[in-house]
């Protein structure tokens, strides 16, 4: 393997984690987040080196990266819109939310725009029922989301 | 109502060590607790008839009376914050206003079942509540009240919260386990149960977080008051309910176990259905319990009264539906939910939910056939009670039941071609 | 010893076996796809499931413990319905190309679903499609007809030791594969085919070059190395088409690596040299037998011999030798020889951690039983050598400069270094017995004819011993 892609960071908070757990594969978890959180996906490589670093075949790593939806193993945008659009959101009009989110950005669920600054997804239940519609964008929730208030979001954003 | 447990601190205040110590007893019951025998302390949870709150309703002090005495595996105590049945949303309260509440009760669980690590496994999309845990945990460290000789007992518990990454199935305990190891969140052939070996191979024992964070209070009060706080028999303890879909007050409620109605909750402590529209639907416990219509809703929302009329508590979580939403529509919603998150293991669930989701699908987009509804309840059939966890089951009750229940609905969808509540 | 209830009848078990073997030794078969006797139990299939008195749900055979008393029905309705359910789910998203699929013939999901699936089905959604990315040189993938049994990946994990097999996403598009195209690392591949319940993983060495059901099945040794595996050769028509594992618990399990499996194609070599032969100044000449014999003679003749005897020969072939050597040379010495490096026994042991020995001639503690040395350098006197072997022990090269006569099985670019050749049988062609690296005996089988003019090795000693040289004596 060459230069190492992930940083010195991370190796240092990996070596702090690891005697937390009584074996090292345990840190797959932790290490794909925290690999994703450097890079905003997952690519191969990166997959690789985590896989290196913990000690285990590559394919452990991706068969372990693939099971999970968290892990962004296709590149997204600046801003990853995960919109809830499980039961209790679905009620509270979560498909709006999406509908307006394509035909803004003019893209299908799934996609990220062309300037790689959006992509939208439908998520499973983000467990925030109680204040459904609900949303991730990045790592933030955002409740009781209506589409005036997500346009006022979207419109403040870099 | 009178005193809650937790619903009272569900408030930023609440967070600090600092309340907690002064204002809720914090860490009392710990230093009780390690001076008791341990059996005592399972003896307690015993009389408290806890039954285990993020779904299936096992008796929390029987589980632990589970974990063998000797073990020349290391003992493990893990919390199951996966919160992840779609309606479920009340631990994720715990955790965010009163995490040392479910500190405390897994310190003193770890006690008992004589674990020195232990893991509270979070759903990845709660960020921000493992962040929170984190730093809760830090200030139990620097109290003395976590890490090495706790309270000075000798006592030594280590605590980590570990983060899931988007996989339902991690809310089941041994897919869970795969998960914390570090795999694929697959369910584990049963038996050996956990607590013979389950995490790394050691026993271990798995609880929901408002079932540990109820042991404080056990502990400090005693398990009889905490039993007596249930209406019923067998069901101690206030239980959280959560609340979601068309009413007007969404949200968590605190209510003494088996003593509030289905009713009572949506009508009395919701404010009723959003627009003052009829009731078509009650989803009780998650959505994966069968559904229940508009006249089935005089029932005590609890495990016995609601298994007697063939549904389930679960995770307590209540979804509620108003007559012009599609009951076809909410199906194929659930069902595509089931399919997308079936490990693939086992082949009635890895074939049968995403056949039954194509079929839900086709009839709702007014490609159904009359074959279809007898299909359904078939395949259905085929999966329940046939896979090697309960995701099977949990897809394959919400098709058995919407079917059965709403015949109708789908009957119109499939001979008009179209939903005739659109 | 605990009895338990199977079908009506009492079965007696071993504590701690499940409902599928103690069936299994009572006659009764329970269907299985994801079940091997070799591998972790996952009750995944669900097909083993069976309905046992007292309990309400079906319970996987594969994962339930025989217990005393324990009344398990295998042919209940309940448990029928299941398999039936089982074999519907499982063929909904197959592509159901048993005519061009090489497992036909051979297969668990054909066999089960002939058995117990219905004739008619329900599944009009669209199938569930993959595009196959290459695994290297041995295993063919067809995803379309997997099961996700997990056989694959099991076997990698537990007992090649890689995890190169995966599964890849979850659920309903849970694909089972290497990563990225990446060739199969192990040198047990071989084995993923065996163990594949449908045609999802076939052998490239076997792939439409024939039926299953046309092969003869022979049960016999590998002489790949000294482990001694039990392993089958599928012939038709004095061809071989493939060898396959035979299970032996103490031995080889249920395996077999690759160089053992693809062994045999030596046999079938076009350059094998099946006709007796001897040497001509342009390079070697076919002749008849009595022409070679002679050649070979002439070239032993007023030399001081040395008998050099492949470890890769059987025990009576070696007896023999040794008889021949009695009335013939008996003061040549004799050696043994057939794997670089590896003199005695002594030298040899595992190579891996799997089957493999050191030793790549399968009878080298046989040659040690009958007392032949090892071969290590030449004596000094010696003039010229008289080597016999089979098809697998390396000539050594210490023989390269003195006339040689060979017996046995020699390629073409071999045979130019020796006088004369008089061609014998390979392992496929020969019964005989060889003692393993434990020294246990075992049996060759012959699975095909012996190509050519080519004889075994009693016959053709016999023939020299028979043969009047030029003074008119034997």
């Amino acid at each position: 393997m060459g230069k190492k892609l992930l940083s010195e960071k991370f190796y240092k908070s990996m070596e702090k984690l690891e005697s937390r757990y009584p074996s090292k594969v345990a840190l797959l978890l932790p290490a794909l987040h925290a690999a994703q959180e450097e890079w905003s996906w997952l690519p191969p490589e990166i997959l690789d080196e985590v896989g290196a670093y913990i000690g285990v075949h590559p394919a452990q790593v991706r068969e372990v990266a693939s099971f999970y939806t968290m892990y962004n193993l296709k590149p997204v945008g600046k801003y990853h819109l995960k919109i809830c659009t499980n039961v209790a959101c679905c009620l509270r009009g979560s498909e709006e939310l999406v509908e307006h989110c394509e035909k803004k950005f003019g893209i299908e669920r799934g996609e990220t725009t062309p300037d790689k600054r959006f992509t939208v997804v439908e998520e499973e239940c983000l467990g925030a029922c109680g204040t459904a519609p609900a949303m991730m964008l990045n790592d933030d929730y955002h409740e009781s989301l209506t589409v005036s208030k997500l346009d006022q979001l979207l419109d403040h954003l870099e | 109502m009178s005193e809650t447990l937790f619903a009272q601190y569900f408030n930023e205040e609440s967070r600090p060590l600092d309340f907690y110590l002064k204002k809720m007893g914090g860490y009392t019951a710990s230093k009780k607790a390690l001076s008791m025998n341990q059996d005592d302390i399972i003896g307690e949870m015993k009389k408290s008839n806890m039954r285990g709150r993020g779904g299936a309703g096992f008796p929390t002090g029987m589980k632990w009376g589970f974990i063998p005495k000797q073990s020349a595996k290391a003992k493990y105590l893990v919390c199951n914050a996966d919160e992840s049945e779609p309606g479920t949303f009340k631990d994720r309260d715990i955790m965010r206003y009163t995490p040392h509440l479910l500190i405390e009760g897994m310190v003193i669980g770890a006690y008992a079942i004589g674990a020195n690590h232990g893991y509270i496994y979070i759903r990845g999309e709660y960020t921000r509540e493992a962040k929170l845990l984190d730093q809760a945990i830090q200030e139990a460290y620097d109290a003395g009240c976590l890490g090495k000789n706790i309270h000075g007992t000798g006592f030594s518990f280590d605590l980590t919260v570990h983060r899931g990454a988007g996989a339902y199935i991690c809310g089941e305990e041994t897919g869970l386990l795969n998960s914390l190891e570090g795999k694929r969140g697959e369910p584990r052939v049963k038996p050996p149960f956990p607590a013979q070996a389950g995490a790394f191979g050691g026993p271990t024992i798995v609880n929901n977080v408002e079932t540990l964070a109820a042991v404080p209070y056990i502990i400090n009060r005693g398990g009889e008051w905490f039993s007596n706080l249930g209406k019923l028999e067998k069901s101690g303890g206030t239980r959280l309910f959560c609340v979601s879909g068309h009413v007007k007050k969404p949200g968590v409620y605190e209510l003494p176990a088996g003593s509030v109605t289905l009713r009572q909750l949506i009508y009395d402590h919701c404010h009723g259905i959003l627009g003052d529209k009829k009731l078509k639907a009650v989803i009780p416990g998650g959505s994966s319990a069968p559904v229940l219509t508009a006249d089935e809703i005089d029932v005590v929302a609890d495990i016995e009264p609601l298994m007697k009329i063939g549904t389930m508590l679960g995770s307590a979580a209540i979804v509620v539906v108003s007559e012009d939403y599609c009951v076809v529509k909410l199906l194929a919603r659930i069902t595509r939910f089931y399919a997308h998150e079936s490990c693939g293991q086992c082949t009635p669930c890895r074939e049968g939910c995403k056949w039954m989701e194509d079929i839900i699908e086709r009839i709702e987009h007014g490609h159904g056939r009359e074959e279809d509804l007898a299909m359904l309840l078939d395949i259905s059939n085929n999966i329940a009670g046939k896979t090697l966890c309960a995701l099977g089951d949990a897809a394959a009750g919400p098709v058995m039941s919407f079917v059965k229940k709403f015949r109708a609905d789908f009957e119109a969808h499939i001979r008009g071609g179209k939903c005739p509540s659109a | 010893m605990p009895k338990c209830i199977i079908d009506g009848r009492e079965v007696e078990f071993t504590p701690g076996q499940n409902l599928i073997e103690v069936a299994k030794s009572a006659g009764i078969d329970i269907p299985l796809f994801c079940y091997h006797p070799g591998l972790s139990v996952v009750a995944q299939c669900r097909m083993c499931a069976v309905e046992i008195e007292k309990m309400p749900k079906l319970q996987t055979a594969c994962s339930t413990m025989a217990t005393e008393g324990m009344v398990v029905k295998t042919k209940s309705e309940k448990t029928k319905e299941n398999q039936e359910s089982v074999m519907e789910f499982l063929l909904a998203n197959h592509p159901l190309d048993c005519p061009v699929c090489d497992k036909s013939g051979e297969c668990d999901l054909q066999d089960n679903s002939y058995k117990h699936g219905s004739s008619y089905s329900r599944y009009t959604e669209e199938r569930r499609t993959y595009l196959d990315l290459d695994m290297g040189p041995v295993i063919k993938k067809n995803m379309n007809r997997c099961i996700h049994c997990t056989r694959c990946i099991r076997f990698g994990n537990e007992i090649a030791g890689l995890r190169e097999m995966v599964a890849l996403k979850r659920g309903n598009n849970t694909e089972i594969t290497t990563i990225d195209g990446r060739p199969l690392e192990t040198d047990y591949a071989g084995n993923y085919s065996d163990i594949c319940p449908t045609g999802s993983l076939t052998l490239k060495d076997f792939r439409f070059k024939k039926r299953a059901w046309y092969l003869t099945k022979v049960p016999t040794i590998c002489e790949g190395c000294s482990k001694g595996c039990n392993m089958e050769i599928q012939q038709d028509n004095d061809q071989i088409y493939r060898c396959v594992p035979r299970e032996n618990l103490e031995i080889n399990r249920h395996w077999l690596c690759d160089e053992g499996r693809f062994n045999f194609h030596y046999v079938e070599r076009e350059d094998r040299l099946v006709d007796p032969a001897r040497a001509k100044s342009s390079g070697i000449e076919i002749c008849d037998w009595g022409t070679s014999i002679d050649a070979a003679k002439a070239t032993l003749e007023g030399q001081r011999v040395a008998i050099l005897l492949g470890s890769d020969l059987t025990q009576e072939e070696a007896s023999s030798v040794l008889q021949f050597k009695a009335q013939h040379y008996a003061d040549s010495p004799i050696f043994h020889f057939g794997t670089p490096g590896i003199v005695s026994s002594k030298d040899d042991g595992p190579e891996d951690r799997i089957l493999k020995q050191k030793s790549k001639t399968s009878n080298l503690n046989g040659m040690e039983k009958l007392g032949i040395p090892g071969f290590e350098r030449l004596p000094a006197e010696i003039t010229a050598a008289l080597v016999i072997r089979g098809g697998r022990a390396v000539l050594p090269p210490e023989i390269d400069g003195i006339e040689k006569v060979g017996i046995g099985v020699f390629m073409k670019d071999q045979a130019m270094m020796f006088s004369a050749i008089l061609p014998g049988l390979s392992f496929a062609e020969k019964d005989g017995t060889i003692l393993n690296y434990e020294g246990r005996a075992q049996k060759l089988k012959r699975a095909v004819q012996a190509p050519g003019q080519s004889k075994s090795l009693s016959e053709i000693l016999m023939i020299w011993t028979n043969r009047k040289n030029s003074h008119g004596v034997a």
